[in-house]
């Protein structure tokens, strides 16, 4: 902002406030443990188990379950170097600094897309494998669902996600309560064990059993282990990557919550593998019952607080799967920002975009379970490469900084998060050897896959941003003399009757009428004596083929200042979407006039409920009102708006829905600046919706269709590649669905063709 | 346990209700004002409401902007003159303005270049 208006602003309207000084939405400590640790602290439920599950592959006579303990201090170790790195990392990125970020900065774009794409992998894990352990927790105290247990997963996973899409925010109470009924749990019975341990431990029910040698103790295995076991590690990332959500000091207390988080995981897990080795559990594949849960009924019997522990590992295990539905979005949104992603991923207000964001996560999480059948074990050993591919990535880019920024005591900063790169990328390549033929070869090798992915969007939109940047060209009083309308007569009836109205309102340069059925002859000239009909043959073409080259050769007489419109009238049998089932021909010829160059798409659609008697007679609407749709300044959006302007419309207006705050003060002063000569509405979509939205906004209008009709303008990308149209345009095609059926409201294409 | 209802209920209830319900909470928590169903035109009122649509037109001497804001009981317009930039104005952000209640030509209640403060709201940071 520039400082002489700011200064009158200030006389006018007092101080204005940045959203960064709204500190009391701000997470206090106490809350946002819950909300960014429970991911970490739920691993507890599992990361135990599944060291000793390695360690018994050795047989319980070699003795190899008793390296239990000595394994979870070397997991707790990492841990601590781990959280002491990070520590660093929320100093230095107090705005957030996720792997992605801090490793794209220091390292570079690929060392960027490759935590990325780790990242967005684990998050799917994230789902599959606390879901998995949930059930593993309900299962072990009511046996009877462990034959279904993927449908109870994939139904958990269905429920999480219905609760995202309804659109459940990080809510402070609805973490704190798992999250610390949880831990208080699991400290209960760390107490409650050591007391009786005093006097000798009880006895787990598999005390005693035996397990046979599969395979020999020997150093791999123990890495094996202790690979397995390194799963209490996940999720420390989220506090780093929230830093921004905390209350100020925000580094300063994200740090504090880290090391609480710390030794809450390293006590708890230290904790219960000390109770496992000394209740003497044994674990194995068909083991009935999870180790928590063989500890929690050694120690208390079947009773009350034996439940209780089983509610709360589950609820803490469902929710740790509900931050990878927060994680996956933010992500995304942060790559799309990027241009690495696809756009539709940039909005997170957006509800259909949100949403697509995350039925991916739940579909690829529940052809995870399924194809795994909901064995943790099994998940285990795709899960925790790309955590580690994570940390050693942005502790390595943390490191670099340190080295080029050079901070004060930056020797001592460096080498610790130096040590941490080099500690957890010995991690890594722990779990990739020992992983590998287990199933972390899919994850090695879909990493690139992804990787390549993120590399091609983002050349895409590079090359389309280019073609858009510079606006050469600017609204200038466009009139309808620019304006050619090519009516589209299938056969006579109420909507080409309706279509006649609206383009005879405009007086356009020229109007034309087509047709291929020579028997619309007669009804015509009683319709529309003034318009020529032209009859196109059909023969030797397909409809669309004779139809687009009509346009064509229309178009070649034309100058480069005139718009074509090929106006599509159409009757709808009913609302819903049965329609464009019904009408697959009319819906394709729609979208292949779309991509010929220089040609706009008006569509007329009627409703059979509309159709009144009296319109048989043509009728022209009073009063247009033009709706340009709108989300950012380019050429696309100006040729749409002059466009609108050949139109005459009694009112002309440029909208944008459900656009990012951030992106609102853009737009606005852009909009001001660019001096285009029509007024711009800014429309909040409060639940994402922007379908809804547009539907509540265009009926303020009250269009009728015969004295008053809203026309929508919908500018839209034609890129030469068709599988890159995914890329661009969903908002057009939903507004396009929802605007089919409302009465009176006419929607115009109009395509900005790329190279 | 209230957390857990609360949870519960904003899970099953139509979410414009809970959304309503919200911004009525909301502005009871700001001192001093007085919900958008209370006002009486031309009279002095301190209001607080959220940028649900927002309004720039470029062609009203040196460009006009205007918010129209919603407190969960109804919704009003705010209205500055020869305003140059956004600085703040965004959607769903909380406005508290005081000024003299008007009517504009279609009998909606406006304020013309009130003073005004943001501040955080439920739907915005």
């Amino acid at each position: 902002m520039s400082r002489a208006p700011a200064a009158i602003k200030r006389i006018f309207v007092g101080r204005p406030m940045s959203s960064g000084e709204l500190e009391h939405t701000l997470l206090p400590k106490t809350i946002a443990l819950p909300v960014f640790a429970s991911d970490p602290l739920s691993s507890n439920a599992y990361a135990t188990q599944e060291a000793m599950l390695v360690l018994g592959t050795a047989g319980t006579a070699s003795g190899a379950l008793g390296l239990t303990i000595p394994i979870s201090i070397a997991v707790a170790c990492v841990l601590a170097i781990v959280v002491s790195s990070y520590r660093q990392t929320v100093h230095a990125y107090p705005s957030g600094g996720g792997a992605y970020r801090v490793s794209a900065e220091n390292l570079g774009m690929l060392p960027g897309l490759l935590a990325a794409a780790a990242l967005l992998g684990d998050y799917v894990l994230t789902v599959a494998v606390s879901i998995t352990a949930g059930v593993d927790a309900i299962s072990s105290a009511v046996s009877s669902i462990d034959d279904h247990r993927v449908i109870v997963a994939v139904g958990f996973v269905i429920l999480v996600t219905l609760a995202n899409l309804r659109g459940v925010k990080e809510s402070g109470t609805l973490f704190a309560i798992p999250t610390y009924g949880f831990v208080a749990s699991i400290y209960l019975l760390l107490v409650v064990g050591f007391v009786k341990c005093a006097g000798g431990c009880p006895q787990a029910e598999s005390a005693g059993d035996q397990l046979k040698a599969l395979e020999p103790l020997g150093f791999f295995l123990i890495l094996k282990a202790f690979a397995a076991g390194t799963t209490a590690l996940t999720g420390v990332e989220a506090i780093a990557d929230g830093t921004a959500a905390f209350r100020y000091p925000q580094s300063k207390n994200a740090a504090t919550t880290l090391s609480v988080m710390g030794a809450l995981t390293i006590s708890m897990f230290l904790g219960i593998s000390w109770l496992a080795d000394h209740t003497n559990v044994i674990f194995h594949h068909d083991a009935g019952r999870t180790v928590v849960a063989q500890i929690g009924a050694a120690i208390y019997g079947e009773g009350f607080l034996f439940y209780l522990l089983q509610v709360m590992t589950a609820a803490i295990l469902i929710l740790a799967a509900n931050t990878a539905y927060q994680d996956f979005p933010r992500l995304s949104s942060i790559l799309a920002n990027d241009n690495f992603m696809p756009r539709q991923f940039r909005n997170r207000g957006d509800r259909l975009v949100f949403s697509n964001g995350v039925i991916i996560l739940a579909t690829l999480a529940s052809i995870l379970i399924w194809a795994f059948d909901a064995q943790l074990n099994a998940l285990i050993q795709l899960y925790l490469i790309g955590v580690f591919i994570s940390f050693t990535l942005s502790q390595t880019g943390l490191t670099r900084r340190f080295r080029k920024v050079k901070p004060q005591g930056w020797k001592v900063k460096a080498l610790r998060s130096g040590f941490g790169a080099i500690v957890t990328g010995i991690v890594l390549l722990v779990i990739i050897q020992t992983k590998f033929i287990g199933g972390a070869w899919i994850i090695l090798a879909s990493i690139p896959v992804i990787m390549y992915g993120m590399y091609s969007v983002h050349s895409h939109y590079q090359d389309v941003a280019r073609q858009l940047a510079h606006p050469e060209r600017r609204p200038h009083d466009r009139r309808p003399t620019h304006q050619r309308f090519v009516v589209y007569v299938p056969k006579v009836d109420a909507a080409t009757c309706r279509a006649v109205g609206y383009v005879r309102s405009i007086s356009a340069a020229e109007v034309t009428a087509v047709t291929f059925d020579p028997a619309n002859e007669a009804a015509w000239e009683r319709l529309a004596p003034d318009v020529p009909l032209i009859q196109l043959p059909r023969a030797g073409f397909s409809n669309t083929k004779a139809l687009r080259r009509f346009l064509r050769d229309k178009r070649r007489e034309l100058g480069s200042d005139d718009f074509l419109t090929v106006v599509i009238p159409e009757v709808l049998q009913a609302g819903g979407l049965s329609e464009i089932v019904r009408h697959p021909r009319m819906h394709r010829l729609k979208a292949s006039l779309l991509s010929e160059p220089g040609v706009q798409v008006l569509d007329i659609p009627i409703t059979k409920a509309d159709i009144h008697a009296m319109t048989d007679e043509v009728q022209e609407p009073g009063r247009n009102f033009a709706l340009v749709m709108v989300a950012s300044i380019n050429n696309a959006m100006l040729q749409a708006i002059e466009y609108a302007e050949t139109l005459r419309p009694t009112d002309l207006r440029a909208v944008s829905f459900g656009l990012e705050p951030e992106a609102v003060e853009k737009l606005g002063d852009d909009w001001l600046t660019a001096r285009i000569p029509h007024p711009l509405e800014i429309e909040a979509a409060p639940f994402r919706d922007i379908g809804s939205s547009v539907l509540q906004y265009v009926r303020q209008f009250e269009a009728d269709g015969i004295d008053r009709v809203v026309t929508v303008i919908i500018p839209e990308f034609v890129v030469p590649k068709k599988r890159h149209q995914i890329l661009h345009g969903q908002t057009a095609l939903i507004v396009k669905r929802h605007l089919l059926f409302e009465p009176g409201v006419v929607v115009v294409s109009v395509p900005y063709h790329l190279d | 346990m209230a957390g857990i209802r609360r949870a519960f209920e904003s899970i099953s209830r139509p979410p414009e209700e809970v959304r309503a319900a919200t911004l009525r909470a909301w502005r009871d928590s700001l001192a001093g004002t007085t919900p958008i169903a209370d006002l009486e035109p031309r009279k002095r009122f301190k209001v607080a409401g959220v940028i649900q649509n927002i309004r720039i037109d470029p062609r009203e001497g040196g460009g006009s902007i205007e918010a129209t804001i919603i407190d969960g009981t109804g919704e009003m317009i705010a209205k500055w003159l020869g305003r140059p930039t956004m600085s703040g104005i965004t959607l769903g952000t909380g406005l508290i303005m005081e000024g003299v209640i008007g009517r504009d030509e279609d009998g909606e209640l406006v304020i013309l270049n009130p003073e005004y403060e943001l501040v955080s709201s439920p739907e915005h940071g």
